[in-house]
Formats: C-alpha cells, structure tokens, sequence
C-alpha cells in the first residue's frame, strides 16, 4: 500500500471535508445550518484582507483568516500544500499529465499583477479578490456547474428508468433515496456563468500541462499572498540550494526547485523533500537569526506594487457602469439594505446561491454593472425568497447578507410588487385569478383584492376580484411574480426600491402560547 | 310500450322532473359522521367508525393514498394545514385495517421540504412500518382527458390514479378566491401541470377534476380552522379551535356541512354548488343524513 506523506493526508482530509460541507450547504429539514463550506471562506487570508480593506472595519467572522496571515509567518504557504482544496485536487490530477515545460509569459512579476490590483480595487470599496480565489473558483465551479450535472445525470436516468420499467422502479427506491437525500442537489437549476465557471476550472487545471502547480506558483492570489509573508517566515528548509552531488530536489520538489535556489516564496511546505532526501540532509527547521534568513527569489519591485494598486482605482473605478432598466429589477438577497456596502462586503463565493431553499438566486452577469459580476441576484421567475427561509443569511461568509432571526428577514425588504394591468388576468381579460393573493406570505396579506364589477367582453356583468399591493407590508419576496400563471411575462413584477427599511412590526401581537396544541402526535 | 318509447318518456321526463329523477339516481341518503373531542386521535377515530369502520373502505392487501394538506410552510397551529395527528391517525386506521402500504404526498405550494417538516405531518408519520412519505415526481404525473366543461385534459399524479383507496383529508380553511376550500379543492394537490390557470374557472374545473376522480372518504380536518387570510393564514387571530372532525364518502356532502362551520350556507361557495348542479353529491343538508358522534 502507497503510505501517505502526513502533508498529503492532511489536504485529502481538508478536500473531503470541502465536499462534506458543500453537500451540507444546503436545506436538510432544520432551519439552522450545522456546518457549512462558509468555514473555508473565513480561514481565508484573501477574503479576511479584501473584505475588510473594501469594508474599512474590522470583521469578526474573519479572523480565522486573519490569524490564518499570521500563521503564514512562521509556516509560510503551509495553506497551500496542506489545506487548499484545489491545490489537493491539482496533485491528485497532475501525476496523469506530462509536462511540457514552464510558460514564460507566466513567470515573472504577474502574480502581482493580479494581486495587487484585486487589493487595490478593495482600497476603493470594490472587492474583487473572490473573482481569483482559489477557493471561491473551486466552489462556484462545484455549484454552478458539477453538481447541477450530477443532479441531471442521475435524475434523469432515474425517470427514464421509469419510463421503461414503470412503477416496477420502486423497489430501487431505498438506493436512490440515498444519492437524493446526500448527494444531489434538490431540484435542477441551471445557472448563468456555469460555462466561465467550469472555464476558469479547466483551465487551471490545463496549465498543469506545463509545470507542476502552475496555477498556485504563477497566478493564485491567495498564493502569493501567503508566498509575501512567508518571505518573513521563520520556517525554512535547509539547505537553501540544491546539494551540488545529488540534485534529488529538483524531482521532488513540485513547486520551488525550478532554479538552484529554493524559492521560499514558492515553498508549500509539503515536504517531500525531506521526507525522501536520500541522504537524509534536507530538513525543515525554525532559523531567528538573520544572517540564515536569506531573501531569495526576486523582490518585490516598488513598480509592481504601485503600479498594481493603482490598477486596482482604474479596475474599481471603470466597471461601474449600470444599465437603468436592469438597475429596476436589481434584487439583493434578502437583508442586504445597500448596494455600496454590499459590493464591499460580497466575496461572490456563490454560497448563497448554492444553499437558496428556491433557488432563487444567480449570479449576475451584468445586472450589476460589470463591478457586480458573480454578485447574487434575486430572480423571483425563477424562484422566491421563502418566507421562513434565512440560509443564505447563515452561510454567508463575510455578512454580506446579515444572518437574521426569521421573524426580522421577514420584515427586510427585496424589493416591491407591482401589478402588471396590462397582463394580470383579472384586468387583461376579466376573469378570476388571484393566484398571487393566495400564496403572498404576509398575515395580513401584502396582496390584497377588490371585488370589481365590470362588462366582459362577452357584454354580460361580470364581478371581478382584482389584486392591488399594500406597499407598507410587501417585503418582495417574489412569490406573486414566481406564481403567476401568465406563461412568459408575469402580471405581478417585483421592482428594487432604493428605500429598503425594514417593514415595521405587526402591531397587536398574537395570543402568545409556546404549547402548541396541535404539533404532531406523539406517540 | 317497447323499450324505444320508455327511454323517450324518461328522457322527456327528465326535461321537466329534473330533481325527481336526481333522487331515483343519486346514491341513497348522503351520511356525514361529524365527530367532536378535544383528543383529535379518538375524535378522528369516532368520525370513521361512523361510518362503519376503516374495513368499510381499505381492505387487506390494498395500496392506499392518504392525501393530507401540506401545502403551506406552516407550523400546524396556524390551520393552513392538516392536523398531523389526524393524519396519522387516519394512517393508523387503514394499516389496522389491513392495508399493505399507505401513501402520503401532497403537490405543496411552499417548498415541498420545508412543508413536510414545518406540518408536523412527517414527523408524526416517521417510522410508521408500510407508510411512505413522499414527495412528488413529476415523471409520475399522467395525462387523463376529460372533455370537461372548464378543463380538456389535466396532469393526475400516477400513485394517486393506481392507488386502491384514495382518502382525502382537507382541513377546513378560508381561501381568497372561493371563500374555502375543503375537499373538493384538496385533490389539486394531486393535480400537475400549471395549476393556477385553473383559477380562471375553479368551480367549474374542480367540478371536472372530481368527476373524473373520486375520492372514496374525505375526512375534513376541523379541529381547527382558518377563518381569514386563507389558504395560508399566519395569524393565529384568525384561527378558531374547534375540535371537530367530518367524515363521508360524499364528498360534496362532508363540504357542505363543513361549510357551516364558517356561518356560510353550501350554496353561498362556487364550488360546492356546481359540483351539487353537477351531481356529484349532495348539498342540500336536509338530505344528508348528519351523525353526531
């Protein structure tokens, strides 16, 4: 049996972990969410640093990010060769793939060019760095792309089992069971940007053709990051070059030994290198002294650093073009009550769209402005805000979407329904409908109706319920527009508002009784 | 007289006897069992055995649907739907009666999964031996045609179609559109395709529907019923406990008695009176006979 270097266990229990929690990431019958891959996020030095560069303030549920930073100066990339999940799954694919040599576009200064840009542009309240994240790339991969595949695959050979053995299908229903209730999604969603995303996911692993890790040691944000700190990092491998006699390292080593020297900045502390060093001289220890601490690898040029954070204002400042009419129908998760503080905080993770009881949210495309690419956005056609649903509120990472009690993200306001006359039913063609006033969550019903008695076409008297929208208790949720009959255009709309104070609380409060009588028999 | 000239004479009979002939024609005597008690299992309980006992409908070795409301993310105190107690109950009758397995599903509005937990209906139907819970596969769904007067054809849910006994367990509650909906409207939830275009029509079109498809028992759910904001309610200002359950193997009849729950009359909803002008049951409640139990 192959024995596993305790680096490599360590990325395949922080990889199952990443799909454990993604599976969980998602409505299991408790309206509390255990554990979701959110965790991930928030040990995430990148995020900690953007979100709370974008934010000006310090964000609590990011300190394991922070503290992740710190760590990194003593460990340096240990994240990458022990924890990223995509990294893991670079290593497991790579040994099947030849290489063909570095590219040399990619080498050089260009990890900076991408990272100091993406801080750059969090200085001017935009945060990008979830665009590049490795983490985020992966997941949105996953989200918007594998498991929407998976989901079809399997339910769709299910049916079509059905449709050739009939209700004899039953009796595989204890294993299909299984694979719905863990491992598929719950309905079939397809999602804008599941092509750029499974892109972006090809494509790096692609350029495994070229280099091993090319990904991490050439363009990873959060690589090169933690590679910046860990030029101060305290952890280091001697000898610093390749022994003269033997060379091993060269092989061994899958990201720093492309020149003589090692690249610390590089180094991801995976160890192979000691662990088989044939004459056992290659080891990993903690050095104070500064005459050991030799700097290799380039600087950082002053040029790179400027140049890249004032990218950043041309990126943060040159993509916030937004389009009215999509602006109109611009619908945040909710809780969110301001754009600006939205953009600052979103890390575009795509963890709420994963999680959304209806499936309700997508990332944007355009809708936001480019500024907003892979922002959520609410398309109630699609799927609704459910009324006692507050999941995304609880795997956001950063608090973008605050996590609210049920009872408050009622009363948090999407947006506002708007009667469509010239395609609601009940005006358009005077007959009954009220579809949208049956399912509207309100109490006191937000959609309400007035009975009008009109001429039909027919010439006859015809008594009409007509729906109209008391503003003060719509908090556009969207179910009136996910509902409405009308193929195509719905005859209800939500449109976003600019105000979105909450609604206010119901006055005269129900009869308070914790007993409740009638829920479910016991026995 | 041959035979050509009895059929004339009835058929021109029926022209000016019309209700004369309902009655020849009409299953003799509707019987509602109306069941009062705070214990809603023994209440549930007397409502059936009214009737003559769960062996009257489900006999051994037969699949039955047992189709509750579990239509909205409610929490069973706010009536919007059924009572989960009743429920198992009326589960617990048709196994003791023999019944191989027992389906429980509902086509709900909310999210299928929040519904079902929120209900309290699968957790009080957990681990019961032959009852499956499920939700509803839209591969399942058949096209039936009818030729009716609102609808041509609909989706029916396939499990609900092959079942041996399908018994329809509404709860009493207010609906925007046709004031209430009891068990007349309770079989949409088997319905598939796009169900609210049939609120264009909703008298007629549950008239076609339950024409076409019988329930063999309702038992309305009237424990506790929703009094406005229907069919979802959330104000437990609008609900009234009222600790009764309705039984009858007439579905027009058990609504129409339901009805007066609410201080309505059977005539003053659409829908139980189209489906009376139809014949599909009885609404007139002198002719019913009401068990008191």
């Amino acid at each position: 049996m192959k024995k596993f270097s305790p680096a490599r266990l360590s990325q395949l229990f922080f990889l199952t972990l990443f799909l454990v929690l993604f599976l969980m990431t998602e409505y299991r019958g408790s309206d509390r969410i255990v554990a979701a891959v959110n965790g991930f996020f928030r040990a995430n030095p990148l995020t900690a640093a953007s979100t709370m560069l974008a934010a000006r303030e310090y964000i609590p549920f990011l300190l394991p990010g922070l503290l992740m930073l710190v760590l990194a100066l003593f460990l340096g990339r240990f994240f990458c060769g022990w924890i990223c999940p995509l990294g893991t799954v670079l290593d497991l694919v790579t040994v099947k793939i030849r290489k063909l040599g570095p590219i040399m576009a990619l080498q050089g200064n260009l990890k900076y060019w991408l990272l100091f840009p993406l801080l750059g542009a969090s200085l001017f309240q935009v945060n990008l760095a979830g665009l590049l994240d490795p983490i985020a790339l992966l997941l949105r991969a996953l989200t918007f792309f594998f498991h929407p595949l998976l989901g079809e695959t399997v339910r769709g050979s299910w049916r079509s089992l059905y449709g050739m053995v009939g209700d004899r299908r039953d009796m595989l229903d204890p294993g299909y069971h299984l694979l719905r209730d863990y491992l598929l999604p719950f309905r079939e969603t397809l999602y804008p940007l599941a092509f750029l995303s499974a892109l972006l996911f090809f494509l790096i692993l692609f350029l495994e053709r070229y280099e091993r890790r090319t990904w991490c040691r050439r363009l990873c944000p959060l690589g090169t990051l933690l590679g910046l700190v860990s030029r101060f990092g305290l952890l280091r491998r001697v000898p610093a070059k390749l022994c003269s006699d033997c060379q091993a390292c060269r092989e061994l080593c899958p990201t720093s030994f492309d020149q003589e020297l090692l690249q610390t900045e590089a180094c991801i502390l995976c160890m192979e290198c000691a662990l088989k060093c044939p004459s056992q001289r290659a080891r990993f220890s903690f050095r104070f002294r500064k005459k050991h601490r030799l700097n290799q690898g380039q600087m950082l040029e002053r040029r790179v650093l400027l140049g890249g954070l004032l990218s950043g204002l041309v990126i943060a400042k040159t993509f916030r073009f937004r389009d009215p009419e999509q602006q109109s129908l611009l619908l945040r998760p909710p809780g969110v009550r301001n754009e600006g503080e939205f953009l600052e905080k979103c890390v575009r993770c795509g963890e709420c769209m994963k999680v959304c009881l209806r499936s309700a949210l997508y990332p944007a495309l355009t809708q936001a402005g480019m500024e907003g690419i892979y922002t959520p956005i609410l398309v109630p056609r699609l799927g609704y805000c459910e009324y006692n649903c507050t999941l995304c509120g609880q795997v956001c990472p950063t608090g973008a979407i605050p996590d609210l009690a049920a009872a408050a993200k009622q009363r948090e306001v999407i947006g506002k329904a708007v009667v469509d006359k010239n395609h609601c039913i009940p005006f358009a063609k005077r007959t009954d409908c009220i579809v949208c006033e049956e399912h509207c969550p309100i109490p006191q019903k937000a959609i309400r109706s007035e009975i009008v008695e009109l001429l039909g076409f027919d010439g006859k008297v015809v008594r009409v319920k007509q729906p109209y929208v008391v503003d003060e208790l719509c908090n556009g949720c969207g179910i009136c527009e996910n509902v409405c009959p009308l193929e195509g255009k719905a005859g209800i709309k939500v449109f976003a508002v600019k105000d979105r104070t909450p609604l206010k609380e119901p006055s005269a409060t129900a009869p308070a009784s914790d007993e409740d009588p009638y829920g479910g028999s016991s026995g | 007289m041959n035979r050509r000239r009895f059929i004339k004479v009835v058929g021109f009979c029926s022209l000016f006897m019309h209700s004369w002939l309902r009655e020849l024609f009409a299953a003799p005597g509707s019987t509602v069992a109306v069941a009062r008690g705070a214990d809603h299992a023994e209440t549930t309980r007397k409502a059936i055995a009214a009737l003559g006992g769960m062996q009257r409908f489900v006999k051994p070795g037969q699949t039955v649907v047992v189709k509750p409301n579990i239509g909205w993310d409610r929490a069973p105190a706010y009536a919007a739907t059924t009572n989960p107690t009743v429920v198992r109950t009326v589960v617990e009758e048709c196994l003791k009666a023999g019944a191989k397995k027992v389906k429980v599903f509902d086509r709900t509005c909310n999210d299928p999964r929040r519904c079902y937990a929120s209900s309290g209906i699968e957790a009080a139907l957990k681990g019961m031996k032959g009852v499956e819970v499920k939700h509803p596969e839209e591969e399942r769904y058949k096209t039936v045609t009818v030729n009716g007067k609102a609808l041509k054809e609909f989706e029916i849910y396939g499990e609900a179609l092959t079942a041996d006994v399908y018994i329809n367990v509404p709860v009493a509650k207010h609906h925007g559109l046709s004031r209430l909906t009891l068990g007349m409207k309770n079989v949409m939830g088997i319905l598939g395709g796009n169900r609210g275009a049939i609120h264009k029509n909703l008298d007629q079109a549950l008239a076609d529907v339950n024409s076409v498809f019988k329930s063999h028992l309702t038992i309305i759910d009237a424990t506790r019923i929703l009094t406005d904001h229907g069919p979802q309610g959330g104000d437990l200002r609008d609900v009234r406990v009222l600790n009764q359950i309705i039984a009858s193997t007439d579905i027009v009849a058990a609504d129409a008695y339901a009805t007066t729950l609410f201080g309505l009359k059977p005539s003053d909803i659409a829908v139980t009176r189209t489906a009376y002008q139809r014949g599909l049951g009885e609404m007139n409640l002198d002719k019913i006979k009401i068990v008191k139990v």
